[in-house]
């Protein structure tokens, strides 16, 4: 297969598919081969289901050249972090204790891009539990970094990110509840969204923490994202924590200029707070130059400690997580990866004062950021502050987890963009987050793409799975 | 492993935790500690959870 087609966006591979111009068969054939020769070597693919992607490729392929093309996911491969429920297929969180999991149903975003005409090719690694990981102790290895598959790929949706570097997929679904989207899509050089929470259904997804839970689209270009969050997102009753806010237009904006908008950077977060690596500081320095030089009105914005928001985060995340998990902890802890376990065993000895003292405390940060995103009208930060480590590196990936300025959107609930900004010496990915004000994700997908087509970063791919 | 965190671990339900996990279980509590001591214990009385109870509306 040429790379021309494994690296075919979204949007692009709509125009063709509605066209007829590419088969929607012979796309996901050719993606099919290129996930054989070489996901052995990435893992980024749990399950994979090539016959019932095919079934539906011809379903599609059938539809459209009777000429009822159903919109741009119509015949669009794509694929599942695996705590995503798809009907008939296991959802195993990537956990030993979920092996035989057999979903009876789909999960609402699911439904949502079956009907949208999608062609799921599989389910895909996921650190356990979207919280432990990268892990060699369990039924399935960890997903590698198509960069340099000696080093980490970021997770939690960690065969999300690996799959779209690979170019084994246009599209994908991530989760994040402490930065899980935006990790991998900063380690991968991809662009990954975690939406305003309530935006897209939670239903039929395995939960890790349930206020700070976010499903969202994971792709290689910002319109591309947009086009997949038009599909997901809207209210679902079923979901207690859904937004029942009207959809907007997400590529409403896009193709619009940074000329006269406010753009407040949060530079303490990793220069003060944390020291980021230089190389991603710099990377950070240059985007406000271009900005800047665009006409935007840069600003320094301070925000309360990035450490205050970890502290948050994490009691909240280890009280609800242990939650869910109590029962499995106490009866069949073996089961567990040794990431996983430890993480989760953080939430067993919580006071439920804690709890509710983190809870109280989450309405005052989330009232003084947006108190200082009044005047502003996007925020630009760092996401990891390194770029990725070694994957047997067990001292550099502990730090991986809080060298981030991810959780304090979680907490909030704010939409977070992760967008490439360049590579390391090393060759590895850069990244930079845009964070808006809750619902306004077409805001942040206008500024990413005047960034993304100024500087070309997303035009990069990994070298040596050419064909 | 010491008593201490294996009684811990025991009033918690966790008594099926080999060493290793017990190992894991300290260093977990340990990190939470950290976190812990940033946690504001002097919110005014009237500062409300992030999220609350709502009550249901009858369907019929």
């Amino acid at each position: 297969m040429s790379g021309d087609l494994a690296y075919l966006g979204l949007a692009e591979a709509a125009a063709l598919i509605r066209d007829k111009k590419l088969s929607p068969v012979e796309y996901t054939t050719a993606l099919l081969a290129r996930i054989d020769r070489h996901d052995p070597e990435l893992n980024a693919f749990i399950a994979l289901t090539p016959e019932r992607a095919l079934t539906a490729a011809r379903e599609a392929e059938a539809e459209i050249t009777a000429g009822r093309w159903r919109g741009p996911f119509h015949g669009m491969p794509y694929a599942l972090k695996d705590i995503i429920d798809v009907e008939g297929i296991a959802t195993t969180a990537h956990s030993r204790v979920l092996a035989d999991n057999g979903a009876r149903s789909h999960a609402a975003v699911t439904d949502r891009l079956e009907a949208a005409g999608g062609v799921l090719l599989g389910k895909l690694s996921t650190h356990e539990f979207a919280i432990g990981g990268p892990s060699f102790d369990l039924p399935w290895p960890p997903a590698r970094n198509p960069w340099n598959r000696d080093h980490f790929c970021g997770g939690s949706s960690s065969g999300s990110g690996a799959g779209l570097a690979a170019g084994f997929f246009p599209a994908a679904l991530g989760t994040d509840t402490g930065g899980s989207i935006r990790n991998p899509a900063s380690m991968c050089g991809i662009t990954g969204m975690k939406p305003t929470y309530g935006r897209v259904s939670r239903r039929g997804v395995v939960p890790l923490a349930f206020s700070l839970d976010h499903v969202g689209p994971m792709t290689r270009t910002v319109r591309d994202n947009a086009l997949m969050l038009q599909v997901i997102a809207g209210h679902d009753p079923a979901d207690p924590a859904s937004a029942d806010e009207p959809v907007p237009d997400y590529g409403a904006m896009l193709g619009q200029d940074v000329k006269g908008l406010r753009i407040g950077l949060i530079r303490h977060f990793y220069t003060q707070d944390v020291a980021a690596d230089p190389e991603q500081v710099d990377a950070l320095d240059a985007a406000v130059r271009l900005f800047a030089e665009a006409g935007a009105e840069t600003t320094e914005i301070t925000l309360p400690p990035l450490q205050d928001f970890s502290a948050c985060g994490q009691i909240i995340l280890a009280a609800e997580a242990y939650a869910v998990h109590e029962q499995w902890l106490k009866e069949r802890p073996q089961d567990y990866g040794a990431r996983a376990r430890e993480r989760l065993l953080a939430g067993a000895g919580l006071r439920a004062v804690d709890y509710l003292q983190a809870v109280r405390w989450r309405l005052q940060l989330r009232d003084q950021v947006a108190a200082a995103f009044s005047n502003i009208d996007v925020a630009i930060t760092a996401s990891s502050m390194d770029p990725a480590c070694r994957v047997d590196d067990d001292a550099a990936l502990a730090a991986n987890y809080w060298r981030q300025a991810r959780m304090p959107f979680n907490v909030t609930g704010q939409p977070g963009l992760v967008i490439p900004a360049g590579l390391s010496k090393d060759g590895l990915p850069l990244a930079l987050q845009l964070v808006g004000r809750p619902f306004a994700e077409p805001m942040l997908y206008r500024v990413a793409q005047f960034y993304e087509e100024a500087t070309g970063w997303t035009k990069h791919h990994p070298a040596g799975i050419a064909d | 492993m010491t008593d201490e965190v294996r009684d811990r671990a025991r009033a918690l339900g966790l008594d099926r935790l080999t060493d290793e996990h017990l190992e894991q279980f300290e260093r977990a509590t340990t990190d939470m500690e950290r976190h812990l001591k940033r946690l504001p214990r002097d919110m005014p009385p009237t500062r409300e959870p992030a999220h609350i109870y709502r009550a249901k509306r009858p369907t019929s």
